[in-house]
């Protein structure tokens, strides 16, 4: 099926620029209206979500000739699904999906990235997406963890590439392991045996690579008996979550993002935070917690004739609107002395971090410019720290905040709860 | 048609390389057109440069906003206003705002909303620009088209720069017409072919008072937002006449009473698109609507700046649609529904629902005229659209037209439009014969001649030669020819 399943979407697009503002009932002012990064930094219509879709039908009509400019669209996008989210509000048609299966078809038709092929390449070789140092189940060390290849576990935690290898990351797996163990969960890890989610290959474009790194991971779930799979990394949640789901390998085992989780414990009483923190902060959502962590809807019909664009059955839009929001903030807001001020773009309609589809390895300059625009948003509301959800933001915002000497401060989500305790 | 590297590199030294491209890759994303290039300048004095180079090279230019709608003829010098996106002043006191092309009316009016001043909002939806050449749902209140120009910065196509109004001779933005010179007559056309060639890099737009909140109280998800509470002084209503002739009586009264905030001459369909979320209840709505219509109707909007002023206003619209037999239609009563309406109508954020949305494409009709006589037409432009309908050519809006009264109500828009899916050809092939039928049947029946595409001397010689005078003023204006017939209006 790939990208051709879509031309009447490609074709419905009616360039109304909406993919490029949040919604015009969303905007109170004249800044942080904008929602997609690629428009915004490279100006040209061909780098929103409707610009694509025009040049996708185009070529689906004519035939696609892939020139550097063509590649530079392609790749100068995070698939952070906000043109998409926008858009929806007022048309019935989809829009990420055809610009993830344009990227697909790209790398299976040889149109790679020089750094997203490194990337991929490193994945196949040491089932990482970040360049391995050390073993991956290295941080754990000490901690006495279950090892849920040796063991049947109930709960899994899916540590991510990232976490387990950046020695800046490490306290996140650290600070994930701590508060599990004070709740008392009874949970395992894989360790060195962990691989990576494939979800940010999938990003990237590439499919048979995502599908093979999924395989393994429902393999060691099963294998273990696993129940819930617990992530602290926006792009493993929604690898577990939505992406396994779409390609009908995700079973019954239940996926949550730690904020999630740590959300559920303090409801049960398992989980008190009490220190107080004394700290204002805003909350940044996680492109793939957020918008693209809805559950994936799984929908067979077809286009009833005429000039109408309805189905059999009712087709129903991911709009991010069921996405991942409250449990993180619940649980901010649980934590004494921690002050919560919203940003404008939130929730569905967040400004991306600029980490997504592959976008830090391919143009990490894109990335930061990205990441700084969130980081000026965040400052805007008098808040010390920014708080986000995913070790992908973090990374991306010290870096942005390391390049333009502000003096806002980047936590993740455990990182505060883990001290609160 | 491609530019030679020493003309490119003449264009690229104006704006940077980064901000121009010929690559043929991008033009599927510029209306499919083969433009010469595409550039985005960031300033006045960067539009003028380019301009005069076009002139130099005898290269057709024009500038878009965000672009939505356009017809543009390949080889263009395209400007992409993008970058000049300033909201340059809101002068609370003498009630105007300057803006560049990029600023959207979403924007701006936002920030309007804060200070409790409002302005004229484009039709075609708030994703426009807040520049020139609004006309849509608020006119009665706040005038349209150039009732709302003020001092305008605009670059002549031989790349002068032209302050008209106040700015022509003091700093300010408040007055189009002086002390400074008016060229009114040439600046604030709008229609085919009296598009004003050049470009506007700056201008004010009037505001008026917004009697609403600061900020809509909105709630809910994408893509069904409500509103938390009703605002104490604002109603939105629903009437439907038993006639044509009903419906015409009441507007006119409205209009001459001066109540409305807003009157918007919906019909049935297009409140159908605007309160529901998907084309499949899109479709289910408009039969229920349709079923409980008396027959043609129109949307308001009443706003009092107290209490007395709204019971004031609410009494004598009721009055008015008493006397004309109207209905107010009982299930847009529905608060939910209510907030629905008023925030999308003042926000005009459901445009592309009314319209885009059903089949993916629209044609259409209108027409800035008398108002009780296009009426007439439209109802048979209607009546002609039935057949399309029945042959699943078009989506199904009982064959209705809209429109709204401009002021006190007599001068007017009046619109028809077919939504379809383009891509059947024979539903394209026979909206075209009825738009064609149709604005044959107009001109033909003295209602109006409908301006868009070549005039016959037929038509020339009906409205006074108009267009040859105003090809004359071109040709003064643009003696070498850059700016193309036409143009894009939002």
């Amino acid at each position: 099926m790939g990208l051709e399943q879509y031309e009447d979407d490609v074709n419905i697009c009616c360039r109304c620029s909406c993919c490029k503002f949040i919604p015009m009932q969303q905007i109170v002012g004249r800044e942080y209206t904008y929602i997609c990064p690629s428009i915004s930094r490279y100006h040209y219509h061909s780098y929103s979500g409707g610009g694509r879709l025009n040049i996708l039908a185009a070529g689906l009509k004519n035939g696609f000739n892939y020139t550097d400019r063509l590649l530079d669209i392609v790749y100068n996008c995070q698939l952070c699904g906000a043109c998409g989210a926008s858009c929806n509000y007022a048309m019935d048609m989809e829009v990420q999906q055809p610009l993830e299966e344009f990227r697909i078809k790209c790398v299976e038709e040889g149109q790679t990235n020089p750094a997203l092929q490194k990337v991929i390449k490193g994945l196949r070789k040491t089932g990482s997406m970040v360049e391995t140092q050390g073993k991956r189940g290295a941080w754990a060390s000490g901690l006495k963890l279950k090892d849920a290849t040796k063991e049947k576990v109930d709960v899994l935690y899916h540590v991510g590439c990232l976490t387990s290898y950046d020695k800046n990351m490490q306290k996140l797996a650290k600070a994930t392991a701590k508060i599990l163990k004070k709740a008392g969960v009874k949970f395992g890890i894989a360790g060195d045996a962990e691989t990576c989610c494939g979800g940010r290959a999938y990003q990237m474009g590439y499919r048979n690579d995502f599908l093979k790194q999924a395989k393994k991971n429902m393999a060691l779930i099963k294998k273990a008996g696993v129940k819930t799979v617990v992530t602290s990394c926006a792009d493993g949640y929604h690898a577990f979550k939505v992406l396994y789901d779409q390609h009908d390998l995700k079973g019954n085992v239940e996926v949550l993002h730690i904020s999630e989780y740590i959300d559920r414990l303090i409801k049960q009483g398992k989980l008190n935070l009490k220190k107080d923190l004394g700290l204002s902060v805003t909350y940044h959502d996680p492109c793939r917690l957020g918008r693209m962590g809805e559950p994936w809807i799984h929908w067979e019909g077809q286009k009833i004739p005429g000039g109408q664009h309805i189905f059999d059955p009712p087709k129903e839009y991911r709009r991010g609107t069921k996405g991942t929001y409250e449990p993180p903030r619940e649980v901010i807001r649980s934590i004494p002395g921690v002050n919560l001020t919203e940003m404008t773009r939130i929730k569905e309609y967040a400004w991306c971090c600029g980490a997504g589809g592959g976008v830090i390895d391919s143009n990490p300059e894109f990335a930061q410019w990205t990441a700084k625009e969130r980081i000026d948003e965040a400052m805007s509301t008098g808040a010390e720290a920014i708080v986000t959800a995913c070790p992908w933001c973090e990374k991306t915002f010290n870096e942005a905040i390391r390049g333009s000497g502000s003096s806002m401060k980047v936590f993740d989500i455990v990182e505060l709860v883990a001290k609160a305790i | 048609m491609a530019l030679s590297k020493e003309v490119y590199r003449e264009f690229e030294d104006v704006v940077g390389p980064e901000y121009i491209c010929d690559d043929p890759t991008i033009m599927p994303s510029y209306h499919g057109v083969e433009h010469a290039a595409v550039i985005f300048p960031e300033n006045t004095a960067q539009v003028q440069a380019l301009v005069k180079l076009c002139n130099k090279h005898k290269l057709r230019i024009a500038a878009i906003s965000t672009a939505w709608t356009g017809m543009f003829p390949p080889g263009l010098i395209y400007l992409d206003m993008r970058r000049m996106n300033r909201i340059i002043e809101i002068n609370e006191k003498n009630m105007y705002a300057v803006v560049e092309p990029y600023v959207i009316s979403g924007q701006l009016q936002a920030e309007l909303f804060k200070r409790g001043l409002h302005m004229n909002m484009k039709g075609a939806g708030s994703n426009c620009t807040a520049l020139l050449r609004g006309h849509g749902h608020l006119d009665q209140s706040t005038g349209g088209d150039d009732r709302n120009h003020l001092a305008v910065e605009w670059i002549t196509p031989e790349g002068e720069i032209v302050r008209t109004g106040a700015m022509g001779s003091t700093d300010e933005w408040f007055c189009g017409d002086g002390p400074g010179p008016s060229m009114r007559a040439i600046i604030s056309s709008a229609v085919p072919p009296g598009v004003t060639p050049g470009i506007f890099t700056k201008t004010a737009v009037k505001l008026y008072n917004w009697p609403g909140p600061s900020k809509w109280p909105i709630q809910g998800i994408s893509p069904k937002y409500t509103l938390a509470e009703l605002p104490s002084n604002m109603m939105a209503r629903y009437y439907s006449f038993p006639s044509v002739e009903k419906m015409w009586e009441a507007e006119i009264k409205l209009g001459e009473n001066e109540i409305c905030l807003e009157l918007m001459g919906f019909n049935p369909a297009m409140v159908a698109a605007n309160i529901t979320t998907c084309n499949e209840d899109d479709a289910k709505m408009f039969q229920k609507l349709n079923a409980e219509s008396k027959g043609p109707g129109f949307f308001v909007i009443i706003a009092g700046n107290s209490s007395a002023d709204f019971a004031y206003r609410k009494k004598v619209l009721e009055q008015i649609v008493r006397d004309a037999d109207g209905e107010s239609m009982k299930s847009l009563e529905d608060p939910e529904i209510e907030g629905i309406l008023l925030c999308q109508c003042t926000r005009i954020s459901a445009s592309i629902r009314e319209t885009f949305r059903p089949g993916g494409a629209f044609n259409s009709i209108p027409i800035m005229s008398q108002r009780d006589l296009t009426i007439r037409w439209a109802v048979g432009a209607g009546e002609a659209k039935l057949p399309l309908i029945e042959k699943g050519y078009i989506v199904d809006d009982g064959g209705a037209f809209f429109g709204w009264g401009v002021e006190q109500g007599h001068l007017g828009k009046t619109e028809i439009f077919c939504k379809f899916n383009p891509r059947e050809e024979e539903a394209a092939a026979a909206v075209t014969k009825w738009q064609q039928e149709q604005s044959k049947r107009a001109f033909d029946e003295s209602y109006f001649a409908s301006l868009f595409g070549p005039i016959s001397p037929e038509v020339s010689k009906k409205m006074s030669g108009f267009n040859v005078w105003w090809q004359k003023i071109v040709e003064a204006v643009d003696p070498n020819k850059v700016a193309p017939q036409g143009g894009p209006l939002v």
